[in-house]
């Protein structure tokens, strides 16, 4: 906050509210509105959270500091007046806006500018600590549980759903009910790069079937990516998981401490594989991290650069017509003696 | 729970996709005359569904901002924009016409709003007053040039006016929702038995949930075991009983009352299912006390739920019918809208006061959530949900579950 000359920090994002309180908070789906759920002052240190009860709250938050659920937001604009700073307060960071708050935060910060404040989240969520690591360990352990919870019941014949609901099922009887992607198995097309075959598709023998598996625990997202063929594997896919080792193990090798996120892109053109249009990498942590690393975002002139002690979800994307693709994710650790792929499933059955 | 007086509305078995389109957009497009808004920029999930029918299985909130879908709305446009990433597997036909579709915009990021801003000059004129539901950080340092014409509006209110009335089609998908859920709760409570673990429950629940047909999970889905008493339950600002609460790997034990809460979605309409549960037992006759007071309660609801009537209305009939006291919880509401989000407005009986109820007028097609609360120390209490939609005479019900092992 200092950095970036915060006097208060109000923020509303699921994954900032975390790291700042440390408290689980009712995981919804997709985005939600911004409110003020989480306020820190940075003179003081004290942090008030918004939650009716303090199940999980950390004691360092007093009672005193927690204030409940409203749906008038003149009740939370009330509650963030009284707060000890918030008159005098200069620079109100704000990780999101509505033009609601935009015009009623003033009146809890009459002093102050109204700024961003993801930028400062950001830079103190960049670079993992070795606890932060562990924790994600355990959401990619129950990522990979679902992933291989799906592929062992893969067989022709089943819907993508049905699939889908198995690695859910699987994440969730290892204990972990939430979710941080539902999509998770989907028939590749063989007519058409990226896609999928169908909407609501049935497995058919010789189908390449992606699987992704993405987990939310203790706040950490973890998240794994591997193909299968249904039956027999058939030549044309073996050669098309050869051209995804090729292509793995050059993203792999460009996720060094420094290098720019280009290099990932180049890693692309370096194993002649067509860029697809989606990321080919994105930071995990609590949530949203940078760097996000597409074809069109770097175009832009949109590139970062990595650091040790970032993780990143990284995909290699590979397709040929009339086979289908093999799409495949690991969760690296980028670490000053070099990528530490924290993601173990098994590419490909062993022979 | 039986239907009541209707009038004529008829909720067709499938969704008619493209009549639902046409009549969203016109009601879009009348709300944003009625605010003066000439363009609508949508970020927030449940707004561009609703906005252009495109729906996928949500994404955790972290991750749903590496790539969000963006809707931009115009007065005078049949159509809506779509910007729409490619998800790994993304279905090759998008709900809008092909000229209407973009590729990903960036909107964390400051170059990924300067490419959005190059596109929005090109659809939107220069004086239009635009309205906007979230902006990111990246948006307000560009602010200049998103909004030439000066600080946006809030979409969210504007959204939210068309929202308020559900199309046909529209029911149609929430009842499909209602379904699956209750489908896949029923063989959910088929398990319930001492021993057998919240988290069981849930998993349980996601895998039929999926295969019948859900398009995502939008709630982690709640097992509360409630309290012998108020006394003894978790710490709460306002004193009353905590709710939600968070599952875990506890096992569950016979006697448990068990109050829950499940949403999920289909085409990007949610489901609100509430039930109370018992865990290996039948209800005492203090238990069944309860439900037949909620009972009670529900039926002096509905009897004054029809077009015309206000929030207050229904607030003053539930109080009546409880003897004085609010049956709801502080923190909550006597009932709430439902839509592409699961709960959108009205919130009945909350801090937005007696005076914003008794102007909330219900229109005929608005639909509902009603789930009032009642407590009694050493008997778990009872909460149920039941949804309705508003009609000319009354209400027609949606929500089709039995309340078992409480009720005759």
């Amino acid at each position: 906050m200092e950095a970036h000359e915060l006097d208060i920090l109000v923020l509303g994002r699921q994954a900032n509210v975390r790291y700042v309180t440390g408290a689980p908070q009712l995981w919804i789906a997709g985005t939600r509105p911004f409110g003020p759920v989480c306020v820190v002052v940075r003179a003081s240190g004290d942090i008030y959270l918004n939650t009716t009860d303090d199940e999980g709250v950390p004691e360092e938050i007093g009672h005193d500091h927690l204030y409940g659920l409203t749906w008038n937001p003149m009740t939370l604009i009330d509650v963030l007046k009284k707060i000890d700073g918030a008159e005098t307060a200069l620079r109100v960071g704000t990780d999101a806006i509505t033009p609601t708050f935009a015009a009623l935060l003033p009146e809890a910060f009459p002093a102050a500018e109204l700024v961003d404040g993801e930028l400062a989240m950001r830079a103190a969520r960049r670079i993992k600590t070795p606890d932060e690591i562990a924790v994600m360990g355990e959401a990619i352990r129950i990522a990979e549980g679902g992933l291989a919870a799906g592929v062992t019941e893969l067989r022709a014949g089943l819907s993508e759903q049905k699939l889908a609901g198995a690695v859910l099922e699987a994440m969730a009887a290892g204990g972990v009910s939430t979710p941080a992607t539902q999509d998770a198995a989907w028939v590749t097309s063989r007519e058409h790069p990226w896609q999928r075959a169908q909407p609501n598709g049935t497995v058919q023998d010789g189908d390449l079937v992606a699987f992704a598996a993405g987990a939310l625990a203790g706040g950490y997202v973890g998240e794994v990516g591997r193909t299968r063929q249904i039956g027999t594997i058939t030549a044309e896919a073996r050669q098309l998981h050869q051209r995804s080792n090729t292509l793995y193990d050059k993203l792999i090798a460009a996720c060094r401490p420094g290098a720019s996120t280009r290099d990932l892109l180049a890693a692309y053109d370096a194993a002649r594989e067509p860029i697809p249009p989606m990321p080919i990498a994105h930071g995990l942590g609590l949530g949203f991290d940078p760097p996000v690393v597409s074809e069109t975002l770097s175009a832009a002139g949109e590139d970062d650069h990595l650091d040790a002690g970032m993780v990143l979800a990284i995909t290699g994307y590979v397709w040929q017509e009339g086979v289908g693709a093999v799409f495949r994710r690991d969760t690296v650790h980028v670490t000053a003696t070099g990528p530490e792929v924290l993601t173990h499933s098994p590419p490909w059955p062993a022979n | 729970m039986t239907n009541s007086l209707t009038a004529g509305i008829e909720i067709p078995n499938e969704p008619d996709w493209a009549r639902m389109r046409s009549e969203i957009g016109a009601r879009l497009r009348s709300a944003m005359a009625d605010h003066g808004v000439d363009a609508l920029i949508l970020l927030m999930n449940g707004h561009v569904q609703y906005a252009t029918g495109v729906s996928w299985p949500l994404l955790d909130a972290g991750l749903s901002h590496v790539e969000r879908p963006v809707a931009v709305v115009l007065a005078d446009d049949e159509h809506p924009h779509l910007f729409l990433p490619f998800r790994s597997g993304a279905a090759s036909e998008p709900p809008v016409p092909h000229d209407h579709v973009h590729g990903p915009v960036y909107l964390e990021f400051d170059h990924g709003v300067a490419e959005f801003a190059r596109v929005l000059a090109e659809l939107i004129p220069s004086s239009a007053t635009i309205a906007v539901d979230e902006l990111t950080g990246a948006m307000r340092r560009s602010a200049a040039t998103l909004f030439p014409s000066g600080p946006p509006q809030e979409a969210a209110i504007v959204v939210g006016a068309a929202q308020l009335i559900k199309t046909r089609d529209e029911v149609s998908c929430l009842r499909q929702a209602a379904r699956i859920t209750e489908a896949a709760m029923a063989d959910v409570q088929k398990a319930l038995a001492p021993g057998v673990r919240q988290i069981d429950l849930s998993a349980l629940l996601v895998r039929r949930a999926f295969e019948l047909g859900a398009t995502a999970n939008m709630l982690e889905a709640i097992w509360q075991v409630m309290p012998a008493s108020r006394e003894a339950g978790v710490w709460t600002t306002h004193g009353d009983l905590a709710l939600p609460l968070l599952p875990t790997d506890r096992e569950l034990s016979a006697g448990d009352v068990l109050w829950t809460d499940i949403s999920f979605s289909y085409a990007g309409y949610c489901s609100d299912f509430g039930r109370t549960w018992l865990v290996g037992e039948q209800p005492t006759a203090a238990q069944h006390d309860q439900f037949r007071q909620w009972r009670a309660i529900l039926d002096a609801v509905l009897a004054v739920t029809k077009a015309g009537a206000t929030s207050g209305d229904l607030a003053r009939a539930a109080i009546a019918a409880n003897g004085g006291r609010k049956p709801w919880l502080p923190h909550f509401y006597l009932g709430h809208g439902i839509g592409t989000y699961p709960a959108e407005a009205p919130m009945i009986g909350t801090d937005l006061g007696e005076d914003f109820d008794d102007n909330f007028v219900f229109p005929p097609g608005m639909v509902l959530v009603l789930e009032p609360v009642v407590w009694e120390d050493g008997t778990g209490g009872y909460r149920s949900e039941e949804i309705v939609v508003i009609t000319e005479d009354g209400y027609l019900s949606i929500t089709d579950y039995p309340y078992s092992p409480y009720g005759d």
